[in-house]
């Protein structure tokens, strides 16, 4: 599913340098991203959803080689078949729950926004425990109904792929293993790939592989 | 593109204040002058179109605005008096109609006009309801005064007092409605037109009471002789003409003396007009004869004088309005930076975010479109009144 | 296929059509009227009859002349009601006889452009009436005006002066019947010209002979002929009162008037008493309302006639 191959990226600004020689996830596997502060994780995400492109190297999702598309393809691959997850939900508040979660499909042309999807989307909040809260404005959420939404937006156009970036990490210990379990529900249900950086040891046992990214990156990058 | 709008809606309907802040400054700097503009081309037609067709107006010398605004437009100043012997003069002179008028009392809000029946054919008033003035005591009102006193053919209405509290000054009269002119969308809708007697009747001039050769109470009269009786102050006058004392009602010394406030003159032709003119010209002469069109005119330039200086105002207000606008869309975008960040990692293009910024400010300015246009279609329906108010009393 | 002949019948009833169709055409919609052939006259409204038969004489077939006041009523006194006024207002011309004549409009609104003061020329010899009492109020303030004499055509020289005034007005207002006015005018003054030559006349037999006239009607009358004539205010149609007989007797004890010369015909008791009391009674109608016979002229030929019976 992903492959990353003799990865070299930096920043315009700062002196933070990201060299990895090889890295690759497999389909409908759930992997753990662990690492210290300010090492390069969410840059990784970054670099895999093609946000970004490496000085040098490659970085490949599903046999297609991202880093080699233009801006305009790798916008319509990622929104396509890469769902994200953030660590502050980032819904928008003037929006309600369903319009958040039906929001990428209205800020491109690569998804069709149809009766269909609207079903679709009705449908995954309900599983996720918040079909009644449809109408409410986003920030009357709680944080857990929030990345429930967060995640409902992430898994609606069906992605092979999911990246979680601290996904649980504001949420309280009970709400934590709650979302967690409806993420790793929806993916499996899917078929899809989940890549999730995380600070939070008590769950990775739950994930099929978890992986240390200072043992990914060489020595000597920033 | 629907997408868009129905996402920029959603943003301003959220952030409601700041959207009715924005909306309110481009209709305000939009408004302003689309709406000084209509209020002076409308002064402008009113003004003109009814100085155009009144030839010639004499009056007291004196201020020629004030004059002309008195006996065109009915304005609140009311011009030095000059007497009917100056009506009776261009009328011996042959040359032109001569139309005397008095406009100085009011009856609840609405001038009272004290004229000739010349002045309805010269202006082409036509009664739509009731009748015209036939005797004293009656009065005529204009469909505007009709509607707005709600008054008809066979109501009373009474006139004002100048002065609430002066004990001898001129008491009101209680006038007789006999007709409701034709709305002709000039000042005269306005008016209560009676006859020039009338008016005189209400200044006390003229009056009614018994018969004093004939009253028996001496405390009534002050002197009695062969040839006259003259009466005390305690007689009372009436002050409402009927069918019963209408024979009563009188006038005391020359009716050349009694007061108007001018005369529109309608010359025979050019030449009549021109001769008119020219004998008016002495300085010994305490009559003034006006052209209102160059009255108005005159007047018009003043005003477009100061609006070009309005307007440059208006354009510096309205550049630091634009310039605040940006400024505050600026502002906005980067506190939304976040947002932005995120919807790009979801896969929105750079262009798709411009298009949502363009949806927000065309929204913004189609709101501000449409209320502008309100207020203009509310300031055009009632430009008449409010130019009436602004500029003429 | 149609045929293309038509039957005799058909092409009768499509021609009839046609002509009824174009018959309806030319017809004047219903409710027009059919035209005025008298929508060029001059509309004349007048106060009093002399002024309407001065205006008739010269006007001739170009005005419609009309004189409102009912026939029993004396003008001077008659008001009019909101419609005859309006009726006036309508007028072409309205014709005033001046000198306060016709109290109704003073308190009137007449269009000024249309009214004719047919005296206003000779205001100077207005005759103001002797013993009316005016009145003012407070001890300085002005008179109300009361006291002039308005029976102006009685003296036939100001009459003339009246119909001359009709005369220019109407020349001013239909120019191009300006000759037709003119000679209708010359006709008229000399008409009125012999009535006054044939009283200056009569009345030089004996000009300074007392006379009492039954109403003070005959101002003008008595000024233009020198008449030596007081007046009472006696009504043809009743008996006068005891009181009024001494305000006769009073006046008799020194005017030794033989003749009463009367506005109508008076009752025949007052004639009666008036002959036991040596005093004759003759008619001299001043017309201020149209005469029960005949014209304005007529009536002063009559008038002229019964003068000389007091001056034989």
């Amino acid at each position: 599913m992903i492959h990353i191959d003799d990865l070299e990226f930096h920043y315009r600004e700062g002196e933070f340098r990201l060299r990895m020689r090889e890295f690759s996830v497999t389909g409908a596997e759930k992997v753990a991203v662990i690492g210290p502060s300010g090492s390069g994780k969410t840059t990784l995400l970054n670099l895999i959803a093609g946000i970004i492109t490496p000085l040098s190297g490659h970085v490949s999702v599903s046999e297609v080689r991202v880093s080699g598309l233009s801006d305009s393809e790798r916008r319509d691959f990622r929104i396509s078949n890469i769902g994200f997850v953030f660590q502050d939900f980032e819904l928008l508040d003037y929006l309600n729950v369903l319009d958040n979660i039906l929001h990428p499909y209205r800020i491109t042309g690569a998804l069709k926004l149809d009766r269909e999807v609207r079903a679709r989307a009705e449908s995954l909040a309900r599983e996720m425990g918040i079909g009644d809260k449809l109408k409410r404005a986003a920030n009357d959420l709680s944080h857990g109904e929030k990345q429930r939404a967060a995640i409902c937006r992430a898994l609606l156009p069906r992605p092979s792929l999911i990246l979680a970036d601290e996904a649980t990490g504001n949420l309280d210990p009970v709400n934590k293993i709650r979302i967690l379990d409806l993420l790793f529900r929806n993916v499996e249900d899917q078929d899809a790939t989940l890549l999730a950086v995380t600070h939070d040891h008590e769950l990775l046992e739950r994930f099929d592989r978890v992986v240390d990214f200072q043992d990914f990156r060489d020595e000597g990058a920033g | 593109m629907i997408d868009s709008l129905y996402i920029a809606w959603k943003y301003l309907g959220f952030n409601k204040m700041r959207t009715a802040t924005l909306v309110a400054c481009i209709t305000l700097i939009s408004f302003l002058p689309a709406s000084l503009q209509l209020l002076l081309d409308e002064s402008e037609r009113q003004l003109m179109s009814r100085a155009v067709v009144t030839p010639l107006v004499i009056g007291a010398k004196g201020s020629s605005l004030d004059l002309v605004m008195n006996t065109l437009y009915f304005g609140d100043e009311v011009p030095e008096r000059i007497s009917m012997e100056a009506a009776d003069r261009v009328w011996d002179t042959g040359l032109a109609l001569s139309i005397p008028a008095y406009v100085r009392f009011q009856a609840r809000g609405h001038p009272i006009v004290g004229t000739s029946l010349d002045y309805f054919d010269f202006r082409g008033l036509v009664v739509a309801d009731g009748r015209m003035l036939a005797v004293l005591g009656e009065c005529v009102l204009g469909a505007r005064a009709a509607e707005g006193l709600g008054l008809g053919p066979g109501d009373g209405l009474v006139s004002s007092p100048e002065t609430l509290f002066d004990l001898a000054g001129i008491y009101p009269l209680k006038m007789r409605v006999v007709g409701v002119l034709q709305k002709s969308h000039t000042p005269d809708d306005l008016a209560v037109f009676v006859d020039l007697k009338t008016a005189w009747v209400i200044q006390g001039l003229g009056h009614g009471h018994e018969d004093v050769t004939r009253i028996k109470d001496p405390t009534l009269i002050l002197e009695r002789t062969e040839a006259n009786v003259a009466a005390s102050a305690k007689l009372f006058h009436f002050t409402e003409i009927t069918e019963k004392n209408l024979e009563s009602f009188h006038f005391h010394g020359d009716l050349s003396s009694y007061p108007i406030t001018a005369v529109i003159a309608v010359p025979k032709d050019a030449k009549s007009g021109t001769i008119l003119r020219g004998r008016y010209l002495s300085k010994e002469e305490p009559c003034q004869i006006v052209r209102p069109e160059d009255v108005i005119d005159a007047l018009l330039q003043s005003i477009f004088r100061i609006k070009n200086v309005l307007d440059a105002v208006i354009s510096v207000v309205a550049l630091a309005t634009v310039l605040a606008l940006i400024l505050v869309f600026a502002l906005s975008l980067r506190l939304r930076q976040r947002e932005i960040q995120t919807i790009f990692k979801l896969g929105c293009s750079r262009m798709t975010i411009a298009r949502l910024i363009a949806a927000e400010i065309s929204i913004i300015v189609l709101l501000s479109g449409l209320l502008c246009g309100a207020m203009i279609f509310l300031v055009n329906h009632f430009s008449n009144d409010l130019v009436r108010m602004l500029f003429i009393r | 296929m149609k045929s293309e002949k038509t039957s005799p019948f058909g092409t009768g009833i499509f021609l009839c059509s046609v002509v009824c169709v174009l018959a309806t055409l030319s017809c004047p919609p219903p409710g027009a009227q059919a035209e005025d052939p008298d929508s060029s006259l001059i509309t004349i409204y007048t106060v009093n009859y002399p002024l309407k038969y001065f205006a008739q004489r010269i006007a001739g077939e170009q005005a419609g002349v009309v004189f409102p006041a009912p026939a029993d009523e004396d003008p001077a006194f008659w008001s009019p009601g909101p419609d005859t006024i309006g009726a006036f207002q309508k007028a072409d011309l309205i014709l005033l006889n001046g000198a306060g004549y016709a109290k109704w409009v003073e308190k009137a609104s007449l269009p000024r452009s249309k009214v004719l003061d047919t005296s206003a020329e000779f205001k100077d010899r207005y005759i103001k009436v002797a013993g009316a009492v005016t009145h003012s109020h407070g001890a300085g303030g002005e008179h109300a005006h009361e006291g002039v004499a308005f029976t102006t055509w009685l003296d036939f020289d100001l009459a003339a002066k009246q119909a001359g005034a009709i005369g220019n007005a109407l020349s001013q207002m239909r120019p191009d019947l300006l000759d037709e006015f003119q000679r209708n005018f010359a006709m008229l003054a000399r008409d009125l010209k012999d009535i006054d030559k044939s009283i200056r006349k009569i009345v030089s037999k004996n000009p300074s002979q007392p006379l009492i006239g039954s109403h003070p009607v005959y101002d003008y009358f008595s000024s233009r002929y020198g008449l030596n004539m007081k007046s009472v205010h006696w009504e043809p149609g009743e008996t006068p009162s005891n009181e009024q007989w001494a305000e006769l007797k009073g006046i008799l004890s020194n005017h030794q008037a033989k003749w009463m010369i009367w506005e109508g015909k008076p009752m025949q008791a007052s004639v009666d008493k008036l002959k036991s009391a040596g005093i004759g009674s003759l008619v001299f109608d001043p017309c201020g309302n149209a005469p029960d016979q005949g014209d304005f002229l007529s009536a002063m030929r009559q008038n002229v006639e019964n003068l000389k019976a007091a001056f034989p």
